[in-house]
């Protein structure tokens, strides 16, 4: 008997929407799981993704990529290629392990969710693809984080950090579990396979990916490679589900898809940003961040928004100028409280660097040159006192990230200003409009506190620098520290200190 | 007379690149918020400038010698911390 065609026999054993007897639609499907809205049930019978695969081809697929990433890993596990990275891409590579690796695992709860709660059997099954995916970048992540722990202790935070109160950690918690833990299956497939996998992974795993070869890091290429082609398949759940809600609920569609990218932005800003723009060795940058930001993200999303029938969302423009702006006071912001984070963060500002900013960011010497500045006199001054913390930065009740965006007044001054909002009797306080405004939105969802929110409810005992950094599980072995600070203020060594408002 | 109260605040000093976390009291003047804010940035991420500071709440500049309680200024407000630069003549 002659074995069936795929297609003669892929669409009947995807089909497994049977009719239930003995219990309703909504009990198997409930709503605050499945989250159909106002999209009638049947509509999803529409649901088809584009690319089709079969178990057995899954497989396969799979295991010729896990043999792939593996034996590089081993070729390279016995050379010295590891000692001779540079400090910076090593900060790039723990930031990278630790913020990302159980992400991964979160999204594993999620494709299992759409794998169990979808409504229709082919997004099932495809979730059901998708949930194994997450589960190998979650296992291939941590284990190739955890061969350097024995070279390096803050690559312990591969695992570690998602169990820690870093406010890092907390940070990406708040998103990643509005995203992928608390969200319905409906708004799961828009926020994470469409707008954060379809989009922005593409900036940390093919972007990254040349910053890593560029620096000699082969291995780490390889895995975030091998990661990426996953994405490419399973984040096709976004598309469909996406088609079938603009046709029914258009309000609630943009919602979502702008939330998530906002999200999204401002994480990236915060750990690909530094990571491209100054962890990066000058010499194998690629693009700056906001290049990669407008080849890979933009143009993409714009392009998925007219596809859809969306408009851009109504932050589209603080979101533009924030390209000049987040995630160099971010950097500014890991840096300086660097005994916070697990990583070194190379501040990267010697002269050669600062020209190659000034080319990508024309304001970047004048909305961060004068504070770095200050910065560099103090290290040749050996005050190093004054380069470390004694408060903390005020964390956005939104994003959790510091409030550091500077935007430019009408006179041509940049400030950072305050973004407020008075909410049950409360003042909460922002790091821009749009994180303003998501907040206004989602007023009702119980959110994670802020670190800042913990301190002053006298969580973190005691209140000092040291209670602090306790609460949130660094140790002096794995506190960050700049590695080499005569690497970017030699340039500037005896100088007399600039005079305030003075061009340098 | 009760005892001062803590009073955290969500402040900016002038040109700095963040808002950060300063804790003063109801009894502190406006000159003794000023040196509370710029204590974190003044001289570590912005250059001193010899000018007098001051404390800007709501839009307005208060005098040097109201305390935060006669101001009304509340736990999670947030002030900005200006230098007083006279006017170019």
């Amino acid at each position: 008997m002659a074995l069936l065609k795929r297609e003669e026999w892929q669409g009947f054993v995807r089909d497994v929407d049977w009719s239930y007897s003995y219990v309703d639609d909504e009990a198997v499907y409930p709503e605050w799981h499945s989250g159909t809205g106002k999209v009638p049930r049947q509509a999803w019978q529409a649901w088809e993704e584009s690319y089709k695969v079969s178990y057995p081809e899954y497989v396969a697929t799979q295991r010729e990529k896990e043999a792939a990433v593996y034996a590089v890993k081993a070729a390279l596990q016995r050379s010295s290629a590891f000692d001779s990275l540079s400090e910076g891409w090593k900060s790039a590579t723990k930031m990278h392990f630790g913020g990302v690796a159980l992400v991964e695992y979160a999204a594993v709860l999620a494709e299992l969710k759409m794998a169990r709660f979808g409504l229709n059997g082919s997004w099932r099954n495809m979730a059901t693809f998708g949930q194994l995916d997450e589960l190998r970048h979650a296992a291939v992540t941590t284990f190739f984080g955890h061969e350097f722990i024995g070279k390096d202790a803050q690559y312990d935070w591969t695992q570690k950090t998602f169990h820690t109160n870093d406010w890092v950690a907390i940070s990406l918690r708040n998103l990643f579990d509005a995203m992928m833990t608390s969200a319905n299956v409906v708004d799961i497939a828009i926020e994470l396979p469409l707008t954060f996998e379809t989009g922005f992974t593409n900036l940390q795993f093919v972007a990254l990916a040349a910053d890593a070869l560029a620096s000699g890091d082969v291995n780490f290429a390889n895995m975030i490679s091998s990661i990426q082609t996953d994405e490419a398949r399973h984040s096709q759940q976004g598309g469909p589900t996406l088609e079938i809600l603009v046709e029914h609920d258009p309000v609630r569609a943009q919602w979502v898809v702008d939330k998530a990218f906002w999200g999204s932005a401002r994480a990236f800003a915060a750990l690909t940003g530094p990571a491209m723009d100054y962890y990066t060795p000058l010499e194998h940058r690629k693009q700056s961040y906001r290049e990669f930001m407008e080849e890979w993200i933009i143009d993409q999303f714009v392009h998925t928004l007219e596809q859809y029938g969306l408009k851009k969302p109504w932050y589209w423009d603080e979101f533009l100028r924030g390209l000049d702006i987040w995630h160099h006071g971010l950097h500014m912001g890991l840096w300086f409280w660097r005994p916070t984070i697990w990583w070194r963060p190379m501040a990267a500002v010697s002269k050669d660097e600062r020209a190659w900013l000034t080319e990508k960011y024309p304001n970047w010497e004048q909305v961060f040159g004068d504070k770095w500045d200050v910065i560099i006199d103090n290290v040749n001054s050996n005050n190093m006192e004054a380069t470390l913390p004694e408060t903390l930065p005020w964390l956005c009740s939104t994003c959790h990230l510091p409030a550091c965006n500077a935007t430019q007044s009408r006179n041509g001054t940049w400030r950072v200003r305050d973004v407020q909002l008075e909410y049950d009797g409360r003042i909460y306080h922002f790091c821009t409009n749009g994180c303003r405004q998501i907040f206004w939105k989602d007023r009702d969802n119980v959110n994670h506190e802020t670190v800042i929110d913990r301190f002053l409810a006298g969580q973190i005992q005691p209140m000092d620098v040291g209670g602090i950094l306790g609460y949130m599980g660094l140790t002096p072995d794995v506190m960050g520290d700049d590695p080499d600070y005569e690497a970017w203020t030699r340039d500037y060594a005896g100088r007399v200190a600039a005079r305030p408002g003075a061009a340098s | 007379m009760s005892e001062p109260q803590l009073v955290p605040l969500n402040a900016i000093f002038a040109t700095d690149f963040v808002q950060i976390l300063v804790p003063v009291t109801t009894a502190n003047t406006m000159a003794e918020v000023a040196a509370a804010v710029a204590h974190h940035v003044e001289g570590k991420r912005v250059r001193a400038l010899p000018y007098d500071k001051v404390v800007i709440y709501q839009g307005e500049r208060l005098p040097a010698d109201m305390t935060v309680a006669a101001a009304g200024i509340k736990p999670l407000d947030h002030v900005t911390v200006e230098y007083d630069i006279p006017e170019a003549s």
